[in-house]
């Protein structure tokens, strides 16, 4: 199942309804997410931002299936998903969905194309596919030379790109970035985000939950998210028509 | 006073910053060695980049007779073979102080948050508007103007010259947006007091 | 001073902060300590008493034995060095039920005068009198007869030759007899341990010695052919009874076994010997204490090894943190060993207090000898082994983690570079052929080859301890002393639960220290698509496999052991309970890891991600 195709009617990536995240009791309770609503539709790439606290790496987790929510429903690819067993989450996270985190959390004594073809072996592939896979998608994201590089001789931006290598690894319906470009400069943001902006380009669905604007402004709609709400959407428009100078603010 | 903010909406006429940019690059051009208008004009473009397109025709000589009537440059005509007498312009000792002091000069376009700042108050003072909604949408405005120059920035190769230009707009405009949030923060509190 | 204040202070803080690991490190070590002081302890728990029952009862320098051969018995009372004699006096193989039981005993015949040589000194009661028969006293204890109780006696056919199978056949009524009295001797080892007069023996089985007067005894033989002599010599030199002996006894090469159509040959027993036999029981059992306690020793080094390699990861940067203040290396490695030294050292007291403690359980069978009960000395050289092996297994366990973390350098102790971990690149690359819960248990194991090692000799040492005690049962088993088999299959068993206790928290811990290193790797994997369940088996399975090593590497350890301890002794234990040890084992590991594997593995997947930012 893959974003490219696209169907006749735009059936929904995800979908929550009422979804609601407490942690805590009585006193202390806490609403990390307090009744989302959300849809994301294939190809599109959508941003979440909001103060730090805001609930949205949760918003993330609930969506990829690594927490379960208190209240609500969520749908992947038209499946329930709030009520799954762990297995069934599992082979969830297998199929559909593609996880990239904050700190990269790759294996430190695997090297870069032993860090990316794991998904597909924890899938059950053979070693020869997963490898071969593993090997393109690391030459997709410009790190084919690296190959045979420990996570430790990587600087931190070719670190995250092998992580999204790895998130590619079994051709999800949606990659989840959990503010992707938090631990690095800004160099290495650029080349992020351009990796980014090229995945969003052929097609692949992204939602990226950031507290970086430029991160945001690659996307094609922004939703704010405060106290563990949405408070705001933005569509973003694409293209630009300006000249150079326009940007810049020179004028003729 | 020549305001140099970025999108501001009340300025003067064009020639203001844009233009003395144009002189201070043209004289340093002139530093080199002295040119004819033409060579200057193709030599400006060339240093420039992509900036260029901001330039029209005329613009150059335009800059150069008022640089020549500032006491900054001189002309001479020289005569060509099967063409009328054309000027070449060389840099005065004036001139080529002046480029020297913009080089020096380290005095940068001051950030101005003062004009929207005030926006907000008055919209808060005479009850003209809930100072939130026009920071949201001040900000929807800045997000496109963001995407627009980042997306642009991404179409750069990598070590391009328009590039880093444009790293400087998205991040000033990613600076702007954070001070946005900062006054919506602040409204909203405020807002919750009364 | 100010060093080792602060040494002792930092130690001591550390030791308050786990006080879990600083009582498995105790438990550890103190099984070692304990079992070790109560193999020294035995040492000389039964010389001393010897000694004051020969010189209560005028034991005797050698005593003859001879089938149906009063003469050639009573012949050597004129050889030279012989000073004294008593007897030749008969014996007569009787079957003795006493309150239920029924036991051989190899009773002599004897006068209610006292003899010269040997006189059994009564510790209860009076000596023989007529219808009156005498115990000896380990014996009358096991029986748990006093005087004035009755017991039935009745003939037994007298072995052939030595070495016969004992006959069970009784001759002749039964005779009920009047305990007079219950005594101690010289002459013979105590009960448990065969009462042999000489050669005068019911092979290996279960026999007890005691007293009638002569009548009676020639009364209960009810064939001349049935009864033995002997007769009890003091040389002018005791210590050379065993020369004395070898003189008059047949030479050891002539097999008396082979086919013997005539009486069995006269013997003479030295009474060095006789000490010796009555030593025996407490020499198996010591025996088997000192294997036990190195084997626990073995044990507790590789607890300790895995424990301090657990907690070395977190005490990198507290060394940087030391080091970068202005500590030298020289302190860093102090205060790592000061701890463990500590904890050794209060298991060394621990251990020398229970053993102290345990011993009379052990030394109880050597009643019958005067002054015996209680006799266990802890001496000096006890205390110095003990807290000697309670140190060495601290340091060995601590000393190379010790070493290689006073040597880090300051910067990457802080960086806590040395977190990590080791990469093996071929068994990565087979790891991605195998199903996912071996390909997770193969690169979990991979990440702490060391901890797998020592996971691997622990189960290697118990396994080896377990078939090494099944071989000495067997051995015990072969022989047909029952009493003393019970006594030396006691301590065999109590080793063996210390051993297998001791390997299974060794197991759990191990399992949850494995779990808490790949909490990351768990929760990555788990975010990366494998289930709880693949994840929870491959945590078990790195275990299990290791296990599985270590039993197949201590069937042959053990019989290797055997052999060592013990070259006599060539039974073997029975091919199905070798065979069973190894699926046993891996069975219980995967028994014990399951829990602690499951676990980890349900831990919320985003909470262990968060926590864990490499």
């Amino acid at each position: 199942m893959n974003a490219n195709e696209s169907p006749l009617r735009a059936e929904p990536v995800l979908r929550t309804r009422g979804l609601a995240m407490d942690y805590g009791q009585g006193a202390g309770r806490v609403h990390a997410l307090d009744g989302i609503e959300l849809e994301v539709t294939p190809g599109e790439a959508l941003a979440v931002m909001g103060p730090s606290g805001c609930g949205k790496s949760t918003l993330l987790h609930v969506l990829g299936g690594l927490e379960r929510p208190s209240a609500g429903e969520v749908w992947v690819a038209g499946r329930r998903i709030d009520g799954l067993s762990e297995k069934a989450l599992a082979r969830l996270r297998r199929r559909a969905v593609g996880f990239v985190f904050q700190a990269f959390h790759l294996m430190d004594e695997l090297t870069a194309v032993e860090n990316v073809e794991l998904p597909a072996l924890l899938a059950g592939r053979s070693s020869g596919a997963a490898r071969r896979r593993a090997a393109e998608l690391l030459e997709r994201v410009g790190l084919a030379e690296r190959a045979s590089h420990l996570p430790s001789a990587l600087s931190g931006g070719q670190r995250q790109r092998v992580a999204i290598a790895r998130a590619l690894s079994n051709e999800p319906l949606v990659v989840l970035a959990d503010e992707p470009t938090g631990n690095l400069d800004s160099v290495a943001t650029l080349d992020v985000l351009r990796l980014l902006d090229s995945l969003r380009s052929a097609g692949q669905t992204l939602l990226i939950v950031t507290h970086d604007e430029r991160v945001a402004a690659t996307a094609d709609r922004l939703i704010t998210m405060r106290d563990g709400a949405l408070v705001d959407e933005t569509r973003l428009t694409r293209g630009t028509s300006g000249s150079l100078g326009d940007l810049v603010g020179l004028e003729r | 006073m020549v305001p140099d903010g970025v999108g501001v909406a009340v300025k003067e006429p064009s020639q203001g910053y844009q233009l003395r940019v144009v002189q201070e690059v043209l004289l340093a051009l002139l530093a080199a060695e002295a040119s004819h208008g033409y060579q200057l004009r193709a030599r400006l473009e060339l240093a420039l980049g992509p900036l260029a397109e901001a330039l029209n025709e005329g613009q150059v000589y335009v800059t150069l007779t008022r640089l020549e009537k500032a006491g900054l440059v001189t002309s001479r005509r020289v005569g060509q073979a099967d063409r009328p007498n054309r000027k070449v312009y060389e840099l005065t000792a004036l001139g080529r102080a002046r480029v020297q002091a913009w080089l020096d000069d380290t005095s940068w376009p001051k950030p101005a948050p003062a004009e929207f700042h005030l926006k907000l108050v008055a919209a808060a003072a005479a009850d003209l508007g809930d100072p939130v909604r026009l920071v949201d949408m001040q900000r929807h405005a800045l997000l496109g103007e963001l995407a627009a120059a980042q997306r642009a920035a991404l179409a750069e190769p990598d070590h391009s010259i328009a590039g880093v230009l444009l790293e400087g707009v998205v991040l000033r405009l990613q600076a702007d947006l954070r001070w946005l949030e900062a006054c919506a923060r602040y409204w909203n509190t405020t807002k919750g007091r009364r | 001073m100010g060093r080792v204040v602060l040494v002792a202070r930092l130690a001591a803080r550390d030791l308050r902060r786990r006080p879990g690991e600083a009582a498995l490190l105790l438990l550890a070590i103190a099984a070692a300590t304990s079992t070790l002081t109560l193999g020294l302890v035995l040492r000389g728990v039964v010389s001393k008493p010897y000694q004051s029952t020969r010189e209560a009862t005028a034991g005797p320098d050698v005593v003859v034995g001879g089938i149906a051969d009063r003469a050639g018995v009573k012949a050597l009372t004129g050889a030279p060095g012989v000073v004294a004699h008593s007897g030749p006096y008969p014996v007569v193989a009787a079957a003795l039920a006493a309150n239920g039981h029924t036991v051989v005993a190899q009773t002599e015949g004897r006068d209610s005068a006292p003899a010269a040589v040997d006189q059994p000194k009564p510790i209860k009661g009076a000596w023989v009198q007529s219808g009156g028969v005498v115990l000896e006293a380990a014996f009358a204890e096991a029986l748990g007869v006093s005087p004035g109780d009755r017991v039935t006696m009745k003939a037994l056919d007298a072995p052939r030759a030595p070495g016969a199978k004992p006959s069970a056949r009784t001759r002749g009524p039964g005779r009920s007899f009047r305990v007079a009295g219950v005594a101690v001797t010289a002459a013979a080892p105590p009960y448990p341990e065969p009462a042999c007069l000489a050669n005068l023996c019911q092979g290996d089985a279960d026999t007890g010695l005691a007293w009638l007067t002569r009548a009676d005894a020639m009364s209960l033989a009810a064939d001349k052919q049935d009864v033995g002599y002997v007769q009890n010599l003091k040389l002018a030199d005791p210590s050379a009874a065993p020369s004395f002996a070898a003189r008059y006894n047949p030479p050891p090469d002539a097999s008396p076994r082979a086919g013997a159509s005539g009486p069995p040959p006269t013997i003479l027993q030295p009474w060095q010997d006789i000490r010796e036999a009555s030593a025996n029981l407490v020499k198996n059992q010591r025996r088997a204490l000192m294997t036990g306690a190195w084997l626990l020793a073995l044990l507790a080094v590789a607890s300790v090894a895995v424990l301090v390699g657990g907690r070395m990861a977190d005490q990198i940067r507290r060394v940087g943190l030391i080091k970068a203040v202005g500590g030298t290396p020289a302190l860093v490695a102090a205060v790592l060993l000061a701890e463990y030294v500590v904890v050794a050292l209060l298991a060394a007291a621990t251990g020398l207090a229970i053993g102290w403690l345990t011993a009379p359980l052990i030394t109880e069978a050597s009643a019958g000898l005067l002054g015996s009960a209680g006799a266990r000395t802890v001496t000096f050289s006890t205390v110095g082994i003990v807290t000697g092996v309670a140190l060495a297994v601290a340091v060995a366990a601590t000393s190379v983690p010790a070493i290689r973390a006073a040597r880090t350098s300051t910067v990457l102790a802080l960086a806590d570079a040395a977190r990590q971990p080791r990469r093996t690149g071929w068994l990565i690359a087979i790891s991605a052929r195998l199903p996912v819960p071996l390909l997770l248990a193969s690169r979990v194991a991979a990440r702490r080859p060391r901890r797998i090692g020592l996971a691997v000799a622990s189960i290697a040492i118990t396994v080896s301890g377990i078939v090494a005690a099944l071989s000495a049962h067997a051995d015990i088993a072969d022989g047909s002393n029952s009493v003393r088999a019970d006594r030396l299959n006691q301590v065999l068993l109590a080793l063996t639960i210390t051993l297998v206790a001791l390997a299974a928290v060794n197991a759990i811990f191990v399992t949850w220290a494995t779990a808490l290193d790949a909490r990351h790797a768990s929760a990555l994997s788990r975010a990366l698509g494998a289930t709880p369940q693949q994840v929870s088996a491959g945590l078990s399975a790195a275990q299990v496999l290791p296990a599985l090593a270590g039993a197949a590497l201590g069937i042959p350890g053990g019989l290797a052991l055997i052999a060592a301890v013990d070259p006599d002794s060539t039974t073997m234990p029975p091919l199905w309970q070798l065979l069973a040890v190894v699926p046993a084992t891996v069975l219980v590991v995967a028994a014990l890891t399951a829990i602690p594997a499951r676990v980890s593995a349900r831990r919320p997947v985003a909470e262990a991600l968060r926590s864990e930012l490499a």
